[in-house]
């Protein structure tokens, strides 16, 4: 299906073509193995691409290699230039320019910067409308993108996640009182259901120790580069693991009022299984979640009712039980 | 037969496959019964290899169930983005994707002989001219190449990438790219623009994030289109329960995505019926532009007149006169439970909030359709005072739901 002429579906993105072009730029570095080949091949494409891909390279079916002479079983890139950076196609340069209407654009670019994109894609329609596209329920309360001082912290921000600078940042904390120390920036996570940045920051404590802060970037009150570098990059996923439940939440799920497939759905963004029960028309769903959002698992699990009903881990069924509890008072106390 | 491959030619083959792979992960061959099992085999296969690092199978008795999952927060690109990039290609496109870019990389223009010429000499490799042309125009097309005409013939060069042509740009542009890949419409080219210039996305996570959602695009994009043009759409929906396709002449008005369901629709009026109704872009199979619309003004009009009434995506009981009114008090500790009131505050879509005493807040919004209400009203379980709603039948659910919940959790626990 077309429009505008554009066709998502290209050869031109094909994956091949970016594992060959990764193994043609390592063969220009230096010449490679048949082995070290299916090597990058196995890295970059799919499960059974270094198969199909490398025996078209080495037969000279894809003519982009030669034999490299001086180190027999070895092969040299062909080409002359290096691969990357590509010229970009009319439908990326057309989705490019449809970003710059999202008034998050704005949040990566200095003013000369967004002039002069602007320049450069003038001639280029946007491949939609932003205006055409709406999240109905995003809460109403997301972050101020086009507040100075928060473009500004953001450029700030982004800044640092790439020199690995610390951070100095005036924090307001939750139960308003204000927090002011070092952070090294280490990772921006974008929440699409609330539209707020956060950022996860590693702080390092007096003796030694670090740990991993999550700062919405929203409540950031001033945002100062720290002459301090931190000398490597730090892997954020081990300290989130720490976080991960220990026990999963086990659902039960029926299939009145279309629940499975809203149920599948709804949790689909989270590490999932689900079995088919043996004679019910009931299925069971392990969800694997970190503890920082335990409670808002909570409210979405409450949001289905009794189609879907907690099973386990017990702390969670406690939960449940303690709000149904609740309920069940303030009924009781209803004036018939 | 023909050949496994991992490649493919058409990319709506394999969607609903993904989909149930991804969505559900408890489907067996068995379940599969459109095509024939081999399809499900090589489908099945191709998933397998594409989404390698993701795919977990398990055990339904004898029969054996595949499927994909992981942590959507953890990821920086989405895998699913993965099957767009497995067109089919021949010999000649892969070889010409790389020696014309190789050759032409000096910037020198050259004319179409001189460029055959060149290949055969440099790299030995000697390709029809026909196919040379047919490649360059099409490269053309797409902006790869410029063409200019000295005396009577074409000459080619190639576009600079934006990085060397605007450097300035740049590392802020690739760090867009990074994070609207996550987050715009389309996001899989966003990732091909990440691939072209090789860079990754170090730097961005995304919660809530409905990976699903890229598999709809080829139908998004005629869609989006037509609002733009004001344009009428002949667009075939599959029934959830029937799987009997239906065919509607429709004025599409608006995308409405969820943030928090993981569904996204197409907002239309039906041209014979004149009624709103939203359809899911999961269940679209084809969607065909037709001419502009005379009316498509008046009824964007009626549509923005309606929007406030609706809660989520449903236009209601068309038979019914005016909007159903939701009533609710919702009780709390302002001291310590104070999220509960940014809870009312922020996710209340415009309805109105009242205190009524201390501790008791009441939430009030009329809605075309109450019952799209209920599953919020409901994440509010143990603190609900009342619920009342203009038609009893949404009120009943309500309380229904309550009383079933109190005795899942409660009488048959104690009585076990």
């Amino acid at each position: 299906m077309e429009a505008n002429n554009f066709s998502l579906f290209s050869e031109l993105y094909t994956n091949y073509y970016q594992v060959v072009a990764k193994i043609l730029q390592e063969c220009a570095r230096r010449p490679l193995t048949r082995r070290q080949m299916e090597d990058i091949a196995r890295e970059h494409g799919y499960g059974e691409s270094a198969l199909s891909l490398v025996p078209q390279l080495i037969l000279g079916a894809w003519p982009f290699l030669r034999q490299d002479k001086g180190s027999p079983g070895t092969y040299a890139s062909a080409l002359k230039n290096p691969l990357f950076p590509q010229p970009l196609t009319r439908l990326q340069k057309s989705w490019l320019k449809a970003l710059m209407s999202d008034p998050r654009f704005c949040l990566f670019f200095t003013g000369h910067q967004l002039k002069e994109l602007e320049e450069a894609l003038f001639d280029v329609p946007p491949l939609y409308r932003t205006e055409d596209v709406c999240l109905f329920d995003q809460y109403g309360d997301h972050d101020p993108f086009s507040s100075v001082m928060y473009r500004e912290h953001m450029l700030t921000i982004l800044d640092a996640l790439q020199e690995r600078r610390f951070l100095d940042i005036s924090y307001l904390a939750k139960k308003g009182g204000l927090i002011t120390r070092a952070w090294l920036p280490c990772r921006l996570e974008y929440g699409q259901k609330d539209g707020k940045f956060r950022l996860y920051g590693m702080a390092c404590t007096k003796n030694g120790r670090q740990r991993m802060d999550v700062l919405n970037v929203a409540k950031m009150l001033s945002v100062k580069k720290s002459p301090r570098i931190y000398p490597s990059p730090v892997e954020v996923d081990p300290f989130l693991d720490q976080l991960l439940c220990r026990e999963p939440l086990v659902l039960e799920i029926t299939t009145e009022r279309n629940a499975l497939e809203r149920a599948m759905l709804h949790f689909s963004c989270y590490q999932k299984k689900v079995e088919r029960q043996k004679g019910s028309h009931t299925y069971r769903c392990t969800i694997y979640y970190n503890k920082r959002w335990e409670t808002e698992l909570l409210v979405q699990i409450l949001s289905f009712g009794p189609v879907l009903k907690v099973l386990g881990p017990p702390s969670f069924v406690k939960q449940i039980q303690k709000r149904v509890k609740n309920q069940a008072l303030l009924m009781a106390n209803m004036p018939p | 037969m023909s050949e496994y491959k991992e490649l493919i030619r058409q990319f709506g083959k394999i969607r609903s496959y993904v989909r149930d792979f991804y969505v559900y992960g408890f489907k067996t061959r068995e379940d599969f019964q459109e095509k024939s099992g081999r399809t499900y085999d090589n489908h099945r296969r191709r998933i397998e290899s594409w989404f390698s690092d993701y795919i977990r199978t398990g055990r339904n008795g004898h029969k054996k169930s595949v499927f994909l999952t992981l942590d959507s927060s953890r990821i920086a690109v989405n895998p699913l983005y993965q099957a767009w990039k497995s067109k089919t290609f021949t010999g000649n496109d892969i070889s010409l994707r790389f020696l014309l870019s190789d050759l032409l990389a000096d910037g020198k223009p050259r004319s179409l002989e001189a460029i055959a010429d060149e290949i055969q000499e440099t790299y030995g490799c000697l390709i029809d001219v026909q196919a040379i042309r047919r490649k360059l125009t099409s490269y053309e097309k797409e902006g790869f190449i410029v063409r200019e005409k000295h005396g009577k013939q074409y000459w080619y060069s190639k576009s600079l990438p934006l990085p060397q042509a605007r450097p300035s740009l740049f590392p802020a542009l690739a760090l867009a790219v990074g994070f609207f890949q996550g987050v715009a419409p389309f996001g899989f080219i966003g990732s091909t623009v990440l691939d072209f210039w090789n860079e990754p996305n170090q730097y961005f996570r995304f919660r809530n994030d409905y990976l699903v959602h890229t598999l709809e695009d080829e139908i998004l994009l005629p869609i989006l289109t037509a609002i733009r043009q004001k344009r009428q759409i002949l667009v075939t929906v599959q029934s959830g329960k029937s799987r009997r396709a239906v065919t509607y002449a429709v004025a599409p008005l608006k995308i409405l995505t969820s943030a928090q369901t993981g569904r996204r629709y197409v907002c239309a009026r039906q041209k014979d019926t004149r009624r709103f109704f939203s359809i899911r872009l999961d269940s679209v199979q084809s969607v065909t532009l037709m001419e502009p619309d005379a009316c498509y003004d008046m009824d964007k009009k009626d549509f923005q007149g309606l929007a406030p009434y609706v809660w989520g995506v449903s236009f209601g009981n068309p038979r019914k006169q005016g909007p159903e009114t939701v009533v609710m008090e919702i009780e709390f500790d302002e001291m310590d439970e104070s999220f509960i009131l940014t809870r009312l505050q922020r996710e209340g879509r415009g309805g109105t909030l009242k205190r009524v005493k201390p501790g008791v807040y009441e939430y009030s919004r009329l809605c075309l359709d109450g019952a799209e209400l209920l599953p919020w009203a409901k994440s509010f379980t143990g603190r609900v005072r009342s619920f009342h709603c203009s038609n009893p039948v949404v009120e009943k659910k309500f309380w229904d739901d309550m009383h079933r919940m109190q005795s899942y959790y409660f009488t048959a626990r104690e009585e076990t």
